[in-house]
């Protein structure tokens, strides 16, 4: 089997650093993932649903293919991966090198409480004596300094909020495993020297050091510090520099030249920079300025220490970079805070309403006000609050508030039972991505949320009611006034915290907003090769964006380690033979672990070990001490060894963190993996009260029944574990790109650069596609060098053939192996062979009838009027008024989308014709600019420039007239309320785009297309670019409408996804997949209906129902509805549960 | 809808019906009908598959009798491809049965020509064999005759089965060719009604002229559905009342031996092989003294009622209510009753009526994320 060399270093474990982390893994590759904060999953931690399904799916993102190699449940609890580490409260601190071969460093905050050990039983809690507010529950609730930092990690081990802590040792004493090390043991090992000739000044420093658990000794001069230094090894030291006889720079000097690793920070009352410099210069790490106090001290010198502790393991080697930074949220305390933000009890943030929703919330999910417990009945939402806002130089749109605002009001409503009234007061509803403009349809007419146009200028507040009074200025200018019992304030993105000093050390250019910038036409690459950015970190994407955009990112990525030659490098891993078991009767040690001295006292052993003998099956009972050790863990492979067992049941805690280690185990035994099974012993720990001092006779032997039980259904599992090594399938490593467009291509050549064979149709005579007639982007990139440039590569690449005036004319097969046969002009039919396809059919301008198009050569579309300028058969300066009309048929059924591209064009051209004459009138009849992300300064650049922008509502759309020589415009103005009318020059339709995906086509590989004829993707938000059948992928304007850089991202993410495949010769079935007993199968095709994966299909030669098992996802669909058993899942067969739930019950009788 | 009427001589439905049969069989486009007749030398009614017209004179679909649900022999015959047409005579029951094993593709319906007649009941089998055993043919005639001139049709002291007696489908709404009995005046007449285009295809090329249904014949449909709806309700209400807790259920079945013979007589039970007679029940010797162990003392065999709650579970939705099992069972357990009960609601539950419709989804083969929100618990998110 090939190996990858390989690795990838992920910063951020948000959804898309997961994603990326994931793609790359999967692809082959080991990736380090961090996060400096304790959990994964980022703000997703804190969202419990997600539109347009409103609630969870991050699990679909786990990996499809070769399954077994991570965990399958709940994503947001965990992660596990072969291929993945992870890291979390870590940092990046240093980065050098390049690409392909960068050396970096990571610090990571030292943690008090060993995850491995820790049982999650919470004794700790009820006797930490610090209570501090909640950052989970976004500060509405509290928690103490010993927490769990999410309320649903797996495993969930506690930690310690350091700066909270007040070492009181409390935590430390009542833990039952010995988990927790109060910071004094491990930073009394840390020796520091503080040299300074003022007594106080020693003194005052030596108590606030030893109070952090630090070693301190003290010198009052130069001489005495070295004679310290001779007799003791010290990590730092704190050297004044005005001290008289040797000052601290000449023992700085000395020092270092007796003891070059000593780390020396400078202190000096004098702010001389020079001096300090100097001292820099010649070896010290840093220097404090007197006079400092512990709070500004303390933290600078921890994070010396964790630094020191850091550098002391040697840097990681990585081929790439992926920057998931996320973003961080405004503040709007921050200003005049017109709205009361922390003054107002009732006045919250959209990611605090999430918290109120949520049922591990400081609520518990019931929806009243924290402040008095009155049920909310009335909430208001405010959009914009930090975005579009220039005065706050936010000139940008936070492209996510007014989905989640919706997002938020319809789960409050469906909580409150449709008893809540929701109002948002919006800018323009920018409901940009697709199935958005639906679902703030229905939101509007069938869960009656009210959406009021208009910005909010203030909020009262009414002391007495704890009611908010909500004043602004409707469309129509009135100023009106509404009472609410809640205000959410719809918060936008701000650049993630730490983002400059990140930018610098990876030299990361930042745009004007201080968000991560990129290169022309790519949403990942910066101009430093093999780092690149994915998710929010370039500013403000939504789930399914940063999940498109992360996988984009990944494959920048690894083309980056591809390139630097760390890949392909086959690396034969020795597979230990495994013992066949398969003809002999299950013998199963069982291996309990007695967690330290904690079960050991409870334990009715004999007991055990008669009751789990009765069962013949059961060869030895063995009682361990603490397995989650070192030595622990080899006593036990000591003790397999010797019992020579073809089945092993260990009982511990935290099964889930035992994947690896079972793994490993597997192999030095010879054992399939699936003959070893983890229980958790520990959770009854959780629900009854094992810590208790005086148990009853009645408590004990409940405990022991309930070990019991969890030891039998272990033992059951195992009994009827299946102990053939799981099957492969052989995978054609080529790929097929439908399409040749700039997605098609871009798609065909991040394959291709890979080392895959990639067929490319297109149908047309040339490849380009829309790229053929676009001139030019709205900021001003020409869309010639990107198609040139793209062309070339694709003409020039070995390893993609390129079938022009092709078709496909039909498919066959499934993810590994596909046949398409392809029809050329002029050419006979050919068939393909290929392991994944990729659609990229594209997308055309919509034609129209409306607006009287097709009557007058004044009336074009926005398609045409860019052919018109390039081809300057349109002369702008001789032009008088222009009315651009946006939204043509679209945003209404039976197109009831927005394009997304049509806003931006309509500026494009608006701001050109502007620029060449400023005296034309351009006028911009819109319903909502759909001007999300940076290009909302274009918005503002055009109104600036005197573009006149109208809003129309569908009720009253304007109307268009051909008159002789011009083309009358007239539409109903809604703040004057007045009708107005235009003669105009030209009038430009934004028509919108169409797919051109037919639907046979999609269908003949399995894939679905939606109602809109966009390809429907598995999952919107989680696998935007995979179809629900696996190995068939779509991007570029067959996916959805977006422009050209959005495309290039989707079909980066489509080539990753797709490689993710390609990479391997041969594919694995899961452990758990399903099978058919043929002679059992009547054939009523229930479970082919049922599949949900087209795992499944009737072959009617052999009158039998075949499986595919690399596609089968083992979800049991199948053998549930089927009546007889005929259909199987290995893992859960019949028996096997009959007999779990069995031994299950024994503790009850 | 086509409609017509064929003449009848002295009352005697039976010549009429097998004339109509044979002139059916001599179509070019008929290969073969399936046809309840006459075993020589004995009184035993069994489906036969007649090619030969002149093999039609033991024809007898009115015998108030039905040994088994025909709608399984029909699926044999369909389950492929047979390269010719058949028309099959049937009861209401087998009708709905057979479309049940349509949608769960034990059989296909594009070669067979379902041919129904109104259902006058029958008697469980044994209880015919004591009446008619003696009677020969002529039990038939004296049968429908009393049926259909409302008479009360007990024989000897035997009554029709229940499951018929509970029936509210007597019409065989799902036949492509009905034949009516019920509103007619079957002294002199026939109705024939092509019910479906399949039908109405056949109906043209035999030769009929077309007429008008009798003005009284839904009323008299009407009447005979409310009797039957009032005795099946009745028959719920008790059967729910003797089945009510897990004790009871017990008794109820206590007779059970787990001979699976009501699982071979049901006709929407299409397993190949029933679960309960696999490995999966082949329980380890251990198992049963582990059981015993815990409880002091356990029933043999100890699948029974599991037995007859996983088939309920499995086939309820299905079950088309002929009382088939309750004919099956040799103890007499009153299977039809409970099942029907049961079935009576899960199908309420699915807004399915077992054998309705060919077009109708079977329950559970389709998710509709808004359904049973009240059982399955996730209704409590918007549905969007």
């Amino acid at each position: 089997m090939k190996k990858k060399i390989g690795k990838a270093l992920v910063v951020g474990a948000g959804i898309s650093g997961i994603r990326a982390a994931l793609d790359l893994a999967e692809f082959g590759y080991g990736v380090t993932l961090v996060d400096r904060s304790p959990h994964i999953g980022g703000v997703l931690s804190q969202l419990d649903y997600q539109f347009p399904t409103d609630r969870c799916g991050m699990c679909k993102m786990l990996p499809m293919v070769d399954r077994d190699t991570s965990s399958q449940y709940c994503l947001r609890k965990g992660l596990f991966h072969e291929n993945i580490e992870i890291r979390l409260s870590t940092e990046l601190v240093s980065v050098e090198g390049e690409p392909g071969n960068f050396q970096v460093s990571l610090r990571q905050a030292p943690n008090l409480v060993d995850p491995a050990r820790c049982i999650g039983c919470g004794e700790c809690v009820k006797v930490c004596p610090v209570e501090v507010l909640d950052s989970f529950n976004a500060g509405l609730s509290g928690r103490k300094a010993i927490y769990l930092p999410v309320p649903h990690a797996i495993p969930n081990a506690y930690i310690i909020d350091t700066n909270a802590c007040s070492r009181c040792g409390e935590c430390e004493a009542i833990c039952p495993t010995g988990a927790i090390k109060l910071l004094e043991e491990v930073r009394k090992d840390f020796r520091i020297l503080v040299v300074d000739d003022e007594l106080i000044m020693r003194d005052s420093l030596k108590a606030w050091l030893e109070d952090e658990g630090f070693a301190v000794d003290m010198a009052a001069s130069g001489p005495e510090a070295l004679n310290h230094l001779s007799k003791q090894a010290y990590e730092l030291m704190l050297a004044d520099i005005k001290m008289p006889g040797m000052d601290g720079v000449e023992l700085l000097q000395k020092a270092k030249e007796v003891f070059p690793d000593l780390s020396v920070v400078m202190m000096t009352a004098y702010a001389t920079v020079e001096t300090a410099v100097e001292a820099m210069k010649i070896g010290a790490l840093d220097y404090l300025l007197k006079p400092f106090d512990p709070d500004t001290l303390i933290p600078m010198i921890i994070r010396t220490y964790q630094d020191l502790e850091a550098s002391k393991e040697p840097p990681m080697e990585v081929g790439a970079l992926v920057l998931c930074g996320g973003t961080s949220y405004f503040d709007p305390a921050e200003g005049k805070n017109t709205y009361g933000y922390g003054l107002y009890p009732n006045v919250v943030t959209s990611l605090e309403f999430e918290r109120i929703l949520s049922g591990t919330g400081p609520n518990q999910g019931r929806l009243v006000r924290l402040s008095d417990g009155k049920p909310l009945r009335k909430v208001a939402w405010l959009q914009c609050v930090g975005s579009r806002d220039i005065k706050i130089d936010a000139d940008y749109c936070s492209s996510i508030c007014c989905m989640h605002a919706i997002k938020e009001a319809l789960v409050a409503k469906e909580r409150a039972g449709g008893a809540l009234e929701a109002a948002i007061f919006y800018m323009d509803m920018r409901t940009f991505g697709k199935s958005f403009q639906r679902y703030r349809d229905r939101a509007e007419t069938e869960h009656d949320v009210r959406f009021e146009k208009g910005r909010v200028h203030s909020i009262l507040y009414d002391e007495n009611s704890g009611d908010l009074m909500v004043r602004h200025v409707d469309y129509s200018g009135t100023y009106r006034e509404e009472i609410f019992d809640m205000v959410v304030l719809s918060v936008g993105q701000r650049p993630a915290l730490g983002t400059t000093a990140l930018a610098e050390m990876v030299e990361m250019p930042l745009n004007q907003w201080g968000f991560g910038q990129t290169e022309p036409f790519s949403l990942t690459r910066i101009h430093k090769e093999g780092i690149v950015l994915g998710g929010s970190f370039s500013g403000l994407k939504d789930i399914s964006e940063s999940v498109i955009q992360a996988s984009a990112a990944a494959l920048s990525a690894s083309r980056a380690i591809h390139a630097g030659g760390g890949s392909l490098t086959p690396e034969p891993t020795p597979e230990a033979p495994l013992f066949d078991i398969s003809q002999e009767p299950p013998k199963v040690m069982i291996a309990v672990c007695t967690c330290g001295d904690l079960l050991s006292k409870l334990l009715d052993t004999q007991r055990l070990v008669r009751n789990l003998k009765v069962d013949p099956a059961v060869d030895q009972v063995d009682f361990l001490e603490q397995t989650c050790t070192v030595t622990g863990w080899e006593n036990l492979i000591e003790r397999v060894e010797k019992h020579t067992p073809n089945r092993i049941l260990i009982g511990s805690c935290l099964p889930d963190v035992y994947a690896k280690k079972i793994r490993e185990l597997g192999r030095r035994v010879g054992l399939n993996p699936v003959l070893i099974e983890v229980v958790d012993l520990m959770l009854m720990a959780r629900v009854s009260n094992l810590k208790s001092e005086t148990l009853s006779a009645d408590e004990i032997s409940k405990i022991n029944s309930d070990v019991l039980a969890i030891l039998g259904t272990g033992l059951a599992r195992l009994k009827w574990a299946d102990p053939d090594p799981v099957s492969y399938e052989k995978i054609l490593q080529q790929a097929l790109v439908v399409g040749g467009g700039i997605a098609g291509m871009s798609s065909a050549l991040a394959i291709a650069d890979h080392g895959f064979q990639v067929d490319l149709i297109e149908q047309e005579e040339m490849l380009g596609g829309n790229l053929n007639w676009l001139q030019r982007t709205l900021d001003g990139n020409t869309t010639k060098s990107i198609l040139d440039e793209t062309l070339l590569k694709v003409e020039k690449h070995p390893l993609i053939r390129v079938h022009t005036h092709s078709r496909v004319r039909a498919s066959h097969g499934q993810v590994g192996r596909f046949y398409t046969t392809v029809e050329a002009k002029e050419k006979d039919a050919f068939t393909l062979k290929h392991g994944v396809t990729i659609l990229a059919a594209g997308g055309v301008e919509a034609v129209t009838t409306s607006y009287n198009y097709g009557t007058s050569e004044a009336i074009v579309t926005q398609k045409e009027l860019e052919k018109k300028i390039h081809a300057n058969t349109i002369d702008p300066s001789r032009l008088e008024s222009i009315v651009m009309i946006q939204c043509v048929d679209s945003r209404q059924e039976p197109r009831n989308y927005c394009s997304r591209i049509c806003c931006t064009t309509a500026l494009k051209h608006a701001l050109n014709f502007k620029e060449i004459n400023p005296e034309i009138n351009v006028y911009i009849l819109y319903r909502d600019m759909m001007t999300y992300g940076f290009t909302e300064s274009y918005y503002t650049k055009a109104r600036k420039a005197g573009v006149i922008f109208i809003r129309y509502d569908l009720a009253e759309k304007p109307r268009v007239t051909p008159m002789d020589g011009s083309v009358r415009v007239t539409a109903v103005e809604p703040i004057i309320r007045q009708k107005v009318q235009i003669d105009a020059d030209l009038v430009v339709l934004a028509t919108g785009i169409v797919p051109r995906l037919p639907k046979d086509l999609a269908e003949s590989y399995g894939a679905t297309v939606d109602r809109d004829g966009f390809f429907e993707a598995a999952e919107s938000k989680w696998r935007p670019v995979d179809s629900l059948k696996e190995g068939i992928f779509a991007c570029g304007l067959a996916h959805s409408p977006r422009n050209i850089t959005e495309s290039i991202a989707t079909a980066e993410a489509a080539a990753q996804r797709a490689l993710r495949i390609l990479s391997h010769e041969r594919m694995p079935a899961g452990k758990v997949v399903a099978e058919v007993r043929h002679s059992l199968c009547s054939l009523c095709e229930r479970c082919i209906e049922a599949c949900p994966y087209g795992a499944r299909r009737v072959d009617l030669e052999l009158e039998k129902v075949l499986v595919s098992p690399a596609m089968c996802q083992g979800c049991g669909s199948c053998a549930t509805v089927c009546p007889n058993s005929a259909s199987t899942l290995a893992g859960f067969l019949d028996q096997q549960m009959f007999d779990v739930i069995d031994s299950a019950l024994e503790g009850t009788a | 809808m086509k409609t017509a009427k064929i003449n009848v001589n002295d009352g005697d439905l039976l010549t009429t019906l097998r004339d109509f049969f044979r002139s059916i069989l001599q179509l070019e486009d008929i290969s073969a009908i399936l046809v309840p007749q006459h075993l020589p030398a004995t009184n035993v009614v069994m489906p036969t598959l007649v090619t030969d017209p002149e093999q039609l004179n033991g024809t007898d679909p009115l015998a108030p009798v039905f040994p088994l649900n025909a709608a399984k022999i029909v699926s044999r015959l369909t389950r492929k491809p047979m390269g010719a047409k058949v028309a099959v005579v049937l009861r209401p029951c087998e009708i709905r049965a057979f479309v049940e094993l349509v949608k769960l593709k034990q059989g296909r319906i594009e070669e067979v020509l379902l041919v129904g007649i109104d259902c006058l009941g029958a008697f469980k089998n044994g209880d015919y064999i004591q009446i008619a055993g003696k009677k020969e043919a002529e039990f038939t005639s004296s049968f429908y005759k009393d049926a259909l001139s409302g008479k009360k049709l007990t024989f000897e002291g035997f009554d029709l089965a229940p499951a018929c007696k509970a029936c509210e489908n007597p019409i065989p709404d799902g036949a492509d060719i009905l034949i009516g009995l019920f509103g007619v005046d079957t002294n002199n007449q026939l109705l024939i009604q092509a019910r479906t285009p399949k039908g109405e295809t056949l109906y043209e090329t035999l030769d009929l002229s077309d007429t008008e249904e009798p003005p009284e014949r839904p009323a008299v449909v009407e009447s005979l559905v409310a009797e039957r709806t009032a005795y099946r309700d009745k028959m719920f209400a008790e059967t729910a009342e003797a089945t009510n807790s897990l004790e009871k259920l017990n008794i109820y079945f206590a007779e059970c031996v787990n001979c699976y013979n009501c699982r071979v007589a049901c006709p929407v039970c299409y397993c190949k092989e029933c679960v309960f007679v696999t490995d999966v029940f082949n329980h380890d010797p251990v198992q049963y003294l582990r059981w015993a162990n815990r409880k002091g003392v356990i029933k043999m065999p100890t699948d029974t009622v599991f037995y007859h709650l996983t088939r309920m579970a499995h086939m309820s939705t299905s079950c088309v209510g002929c009382g088939q099992c309750t004919n099956a069972c040799p103890n007499d357990i009153p299977v039809m009753e409970l099942f029907r009960t049961v079935s009576y609601h899960t199908q309420n539950a699915f807004e399915y009526e077992a054998g309705r419709s060919i077009e109708d989804d079977l329950p559970l083969s389709v998710f509709r994320e808004d359904e049973l929100a009240e059982v399955v618990g996730i209704g409590n998110h918007c549905n969007l």
